[in-house]
C-alpha cells in the first residue's frame, strides 16, 4: 500500500498552469526526489501535499485518507512534514524553541518538548548551538533547524523543498546520509532540487523529473540522467543526441 | 412625490459633501493605497488646512476660496517634511509603528494648534454663504458647496491627472509595486514618497480648506475624517485613486440619506458597518485588484 | 521567568498591596489604581498583540462590555458577581466576532479592522439612550461602599498579579510556544500542526475576558460611564501604547509601560497643564523612533545582542573560504 498518492493532480493559478496532471505514488520507507528547475512545480507540489493549497483537480491519497482539501496543520497532525525552500525559522526564538515547536505536536509539556527537542538536536549535532536565537544563523545551519523542526513533528512522510540549496557540497553529503538515516527509521522523504546531483545518485531510491507542472520521467537516478526527454528539458533539444 | 425630492435633496447633498470626501479620500489612497503609509494623522492635516486658510483670512482677508491655495501649498511642504524627517526611517511592514506614530503626529499638531489658536469654535463669515441655488421648487443647493464641488472636481481630476501620467506619479506607482527594483531603475526613492506623501496630505489640506466656510472650525475638527478616509479608501479599492473619488461621493450620499431616514446619529455607524462589509466579502474594493 | 525572579514577582505584589498603609488620600490611591488598572489591561492586550502579534487597536470594545455590563445589569435585579460574569461572556461574545472576521485580514487591515468594531459599538451604544443612556451616560454600582479607593486599588493589584500570573503561565506553555510562533510566521505555525486560527481566538477571548474586567472595576470606581469614554479609541489605543512602550511580548513590559506613562501622564497633566497632548505627542514619537521594541525589548534585544557576540567570540570559527 503506497504511502502517499497524487492522482492526476491539477493546480492552475489564473492562467498559468502550476501542476498538470501529475501523477506520482511513494511507498513507505522510500527516500525519492522531485526533480526540476526552477518554475516546474516542485513547489506547488510540495504546497498541495502538505495542505497550503489545495488542487484544482484530482486526488492526493496519504496512508489511504484523501487529504485533497485538507488544511495543513490537519496534514501535519496526519504525519507530513515539511521545510521551506526559503527557509522560516521563527528569528526569535532560540534553536532549541523553534524545534520544541514541532515536539509539541505529541505532548503539552514543555519539559518534555525541550527533552525531545535536545534528543533531535542532538542527532543532528547542533546541541551546542542550542540556546541561541535562530536569528543570524548561517544558511547551512538553519536548513537543519528546519529539518529538525519537522523531524520533531514525528512525521511518516517529511517534504524537503530545495533542501540542498545554498549549502555547499560536503554539507549537502551530511544531509544526504542523514536523509539514509530517516529511512532507517521508517520515515519516507521527497526532496525537492533543481538538478540531479551527487546527493541524488548517492541515496535516491526513486527520482521524479518535472517539466512545466508536468511528470516528464521517472526511474532510478542512472536511468533518469540518460532519458532523452529529461536531457532536452534541461539542456534543450540539440542535446538530445549526447545520449549514450 | 414629497418623498421623492427629500431623498433627492438628500442625494444632490451627499454628492456635494461627497466630492470633499473624495479629495480626503484620494489624497487617503495615495498615502495608505499606492505607498501603504497608515496615516492616522490625516484629519489633522485637514485641519491644519483650515486653520491655515482661516489664518490667511482674518489677516488678509483673502477669500478662502482662493486662500486655500496656499493653504495646500504649506500642506504639502509639512508633508514632505513629515516623510523625510520621520516616516522614511519607518521599515514599510510596521504599520503599528506608522499608526502610532502618525498618532502621536496628530497629538501634536493638534495641541499646537489648540494652544495657538484656542479651543473655542469659530466660523466664518462670506457673503456667498448665505446664497442658494434653486432647482425648481423642491431642491435647494447651498452656493459654498456647488463651489466646492466644483474645485474639488478639477483639483481631483489634476491628482488623477498627476498620479497616472507624470513622471513622479508613475515612480510612486513602480515604487508601491516594487520597492527594491525601483531605484534600479533610477527613481530616487526617497523623494518621490516624500513628493506623494506631501501630496496625499496637500490633498487633506484643500478638503480643509475648502471646508472651511460652511464647517465650525475648532482644534479637533479633523479627527471625524481620518477613519472615515480609510473606509473611503478600502471601498474604493485600495490602489486606486479613481476608486476613493468614487467611493467618496458614494460614502457622502450613503451618509445624507442615512440621517434622512434614521437620523444624523447613525451616518457614522453605518460608515463602519460598510466598512467592515467590504472587508470581509469584497476586500478588493470596488476598482481595486490587489488582494488585501 | 525563573522561579527565583518569580518569587520576587511575589513579594513585589505583595508589597503593593501593603501600599495603602503609607499612601492614604483619595486621589494618590486613584492614581494609583490607574496604573494597576492599565498595568493589567496591558497584560491583557499583550497575550494577542504582543505574544501573538495581532495588533488590536479596537480593545476598547471589551472594556467596554464589561462596564456597561456593571452599569446596565445590577439595576434589572442581577447580583453584582453575576453581572462582572456576563460583562465576561459579552466581551467573549464580541472577541468571537471581532477575531472571527478581523483575523482573516492581514496587516493594517487587521487594526483597522478592530478600530471599526469597537467604533461601531460606541456608535451603538451612543445611539440607545433607552437601553445605555446615550450620549449622557449610564450610572454604575459601586463594588465596594467601605474605603472606596483602597478597596479599588486592590482589587487592581490583584487583577494585574492575575495578569502577570497568566502572562507567565502563557509564556512558558505550549499556548504560548504556539502563539509565539503565529506572530513570528503562521505558515510556519501551521507546518508544525498549529491549528492558528483556533489558537488566535483562544488568546483573544482570554484577552477580552480580563480587559472586560477591567472595564467594570473602572465603570465601578468613577461610578458613571459614557460611550465617548468606555468604548473610545482613546482606551484602546492607551492600553496598546502602554504594552508597547514597555515592550510587547515581554512579562514585565506592560507593567513598566503602564508605571512610565501613567505616572509621565499625571506629571504632564499638573506640570504642562495645558500642553500635556502635545507632551504626550512628542513621547510617542520619540518611543516609536527611537526604541520600537520598548523599554524592556529594547534592553532584552541588547542582552541577546551581547550573548550572541560573546558565544560567536568564544566558539572557534573556522573560516571557510567556500564554494558552492
Amino acid at each position: 500500500m503506497p504511502l502517499l498518492e497524487l492522482n492526476h493532480v491539477s493546480k492552475k493559478f489564473g492562467g498559468l498552469i502550476a501542476v498538470n496532471d501529475v501523477s506520482i505514488s511513494i511507498q513507505p520507507q522510500e527516500v525519492a526526489f522531485l526533480v526540476g528547475p526552477n518554475g516546474a512545480g516542485k513547489t506547488t507540489v510540495f504546497n498541495l501535499i502538505a495542505g497550503m493549497m489545495h488542487p484544482d483537480q484530482g486526488k492526493i491519497l496519504f496512508e489511504s485518507k484523501d487529504i485533497s482539501q485538507m488544511s495543513a496543520d490537519r496534514a501535519t497532525k496526519l504525519g507530513i512534514g515539511r521545510t521551506f525552500q526559503l527557509v522560516k525559522p521563527l528569528r526569535n526564538l532560540t534553536v532549541l524553541e523553534n524545534v520544541m515547536l514541532g515536539a509539541f505536536l505529541h505532548t503539552s509539556s514543555t519539559a518534555e518538548a525541550a527533552h525531545e527537542a535536545r534528543q533531535i538536536l542532538k542527532f543532528l549535532q547542533m546541541e551546542d548551538i542550542a540556546n541561541l536565537p535562530a536569528l543570524g544563523l548561517p544558511q547551512a545551519k538553519l536548513k537543519r533547524l528546519e529539518i529538525a523542526r519537522a523531524l520533531a513533528t514525528k512525521p511518516r512522510l517529511i517534504l524537503l523543498d530545495e533542501v540542498v540549496a545554498g549549502l555547499s557540497t560536503s554539507e549537502a553529503l551530511v544531509l544526504a546520509d542523514l536523509l539514509a538515516k530517516l529511512r532507517e527509521w521508517g520515515i519516507s522523504a521527497i526532496g525537492g532540487v533543481e538538478h540531479v546531483m551527487q546527493v541524488v545518485m548517492r541515496i535516491a531510491d526513486r527520482v521524479l523529473v518535472l517539466d512545466h507542472g508536468s511528470l516528464i520521467a521517472e526511474g532510478t537516478p542512472q536511468e533518469v540522467v540518460h532519458m532523452p526527454r529529461v536531457i532536452e528539458a534541461y539542456l534543450g533539444p540539440k542535446y538530445k543526441e549526447f545520449v549514450q | 412625490m414629497d418623498a421623492f425630492f427629500s431623498a433627492l435633496q438628500a442625494i444632490l447633498n451627499g454628492l456635494l459633501t461627497g466630492a470633499l470626501y473624495a479629495l480626503i479620500g484620494m489624497g487617503m489612497a495615495l498615502i495608505f493605497g499606492v505607498m501603504r503609509i497608515v496615516n492616522f494623522a490625516h484629519g489633522t492635516f485637514l485641519m491644519l488646512g483650515m486653520y491655515a486658510t482661516y489664518f490667511i483670512f482674518v489677516k488678509t482677508g483673502l477669500n478662502p476660496y482662493f486662500g486655500f491655495i496656499l493653504a495646500s501649498g504649506f500642506l504639502f511642504c509639512l508633508g514632505y517634511l513629515v516623510y523625510r524627517v520621520l516616516l522614511r526611517h519607518m521599515p514599510v511592514q510596521s504599520d503599528f509603528m506608522q499608526i502610532l506614530l502618525t498618532l502621536g503626529l496628530a497629538l501634536i499638531f493638534t495641541d499646537a494648534i489648540q494652544l495657538t489658536f484656542g479651543a473655542d469654535y469659530h466660523q466664518i463669515n462670506l457673503p456667498l454663504l448665505a446664497k442658494n441655488v434653486h432647482l425648481g421648487s423642491h431642491i435647494s443647493l447651498n452656493a459654498p458647496w456647488l463651489v466646492s464641488f466644483a474645485l474639488a472636481v478639477v483639483l481631483g481630476s489634476g491628482m488623477y491627472w498627476f498620479v497616472m501620467h507624470t513622471m513622479i506619479g508613475r515612480a510612486a506607482r513602480a515604487i508601491a509595486q516594487n520597492p527594491y527594483a525601483s531605484p534600479l531603475v533610477g527613481i530616487n526613492v526617497h523623494r518621490v514618497q516624500a513628493v506623494s506623501f506631501g501630496l496625499g496630505v496637500a490633498g487633506a489640506g484643500i478638503a480643509g480648506g475648502l471646508l472651511l466656510p460652511v464647517f465650525y472650525i475648532y482644534p479637533t475638527v479633523g479627527d471625524q475624517f481620518t477613519l472615515k478616509a480609510f473606509v473611503i479608501v478600502v471601498l474604493g479599492g485600495m490602489g486606486s485613486i479613481q476608486g476613493a473619488a468614487v467611493a467618496g461621493l458614494v460614502l457622502g450620499v450613503v451618509e445624507n440619506l442615512t440621517s434622512l431616514y434614521w437620523g444624523n446619529e447613525w451616518a457614522l455607524a453605518v460608515d463602519f458597518v460598510i466598512f467592515l462589509l467590504v472587508l470581509s466579502l469584497r476586500p478588493s474594493g470596488i476598482f481595486g485588484s490587489q488582494r488585501v | 521567568m525563573k522561579r527565583s525572579e518569580l518569587v520576587i514577582a511575589a513579594f513585589c505584589f505583595a508589597a503593593c498591596l501593603l501600599v495603602p498603609l503609607v499612601v492614604r488620600a483619595d486621589y494618590n490611591l486613584q492614581v494609583l489604581f490607574r496604573v494597576f488598572l492599565f498595568a493589567a489591561m496591558g497584560l491583557a492586550w499583550n497575550l494577542v498583540g504582543g505574544y501573538t502579534g495581532q495588533l488590536s487597536l479596537g480593545h476598547a470594545a471589551y472594556f467596554g462590555a464589561g462596564a456597561y455590563a456593571m452599569a446596565l445589569l445590577p439595576p434589572l435585579g442581577v447580583p453584582i458577581w453575576l453581572a462582572l460574569v456576563m460583562g465576561i461572556v459579552a466581551a467573549v461574545a464580541f472577541a468571537a466576532l471581532i477575531g472571527g472576521v478581523s483575523f482573516r485580514l492581514r496587516g493594517p487591515y487587521f487594526v483597522l479592522a478592530t478600530i471599526a468594531f469597537a467604533e461601531v459599538l460606541r456608535l451603538v451604544a451612543k445611539n440607545l439612550p433607552n437601553v445605555t443612556g446615550g450620549d449622557v451616560g449610564t450610572q454604575v454600582p459601586s463594588l465596594f461602599t467601605h474605603a472606596i479607593s483602597r478597596s479599588f486599588y486592590l482589587a487592581a493589584v490583584v487583577l494585574t498579579a492575575a495578569a502577570f500570573g497568566i502572562t507567565v503561565w502563557v509564556s512558558r506553555s505550549k499556548f504560548g510556544y504556539y502563539l509565539m510562533a503565529i506572530r513570528e510566521d503562521e505558515d510556519t505555525a501551521l507546518s508544525v500542526g498549529v491549528n492558528t486560527a483556533r489558537v488566535k481566538l483562544e488568546a483573544l477571548f482570554l484577552s477580552a475576558a480580563i480587559t472586560a474586567l477591567g472595564g467594570a472595576l473602572y465603570g465601578s470606581l468613577f461610578l458613571f460611564i459614557v460611550p465617548d469614554q468606555v468604548l473610545s479609541l482613546d482606551i484602546s489605543n492607551e492600553i496598546a501604547i502602554v504594552a508597547m512602550l514597555g515592550g510587547a511580548g515581554t512579562v514585565l513590559g506592560p507593567i513598566l509601560g503602564a508605571v512610565v506613562l501613567e505616572t509621565a501622564s499625571e506629571i504632564f497633566k499638573s506640570v504642562f497643564h495645558e500642553a500635556h497632548l502635545l507632551i504626550y505627542g512628542l513621547l510617542l514619537v520619540v518611543v516609536v523612533m527611537f526604541l520600537p521594541e520598548g523599554i524592556v525589548g529594547t534592553v532584552n534585544s541588547w542582552l541577546r545582542r551581547r550573548r550572541a557576540a560573546l558565544a560567536a567570540g568564544a566558539r572557534p570559527q573556522a573560516r571557510r573560504v567556500s564554494t558552492p
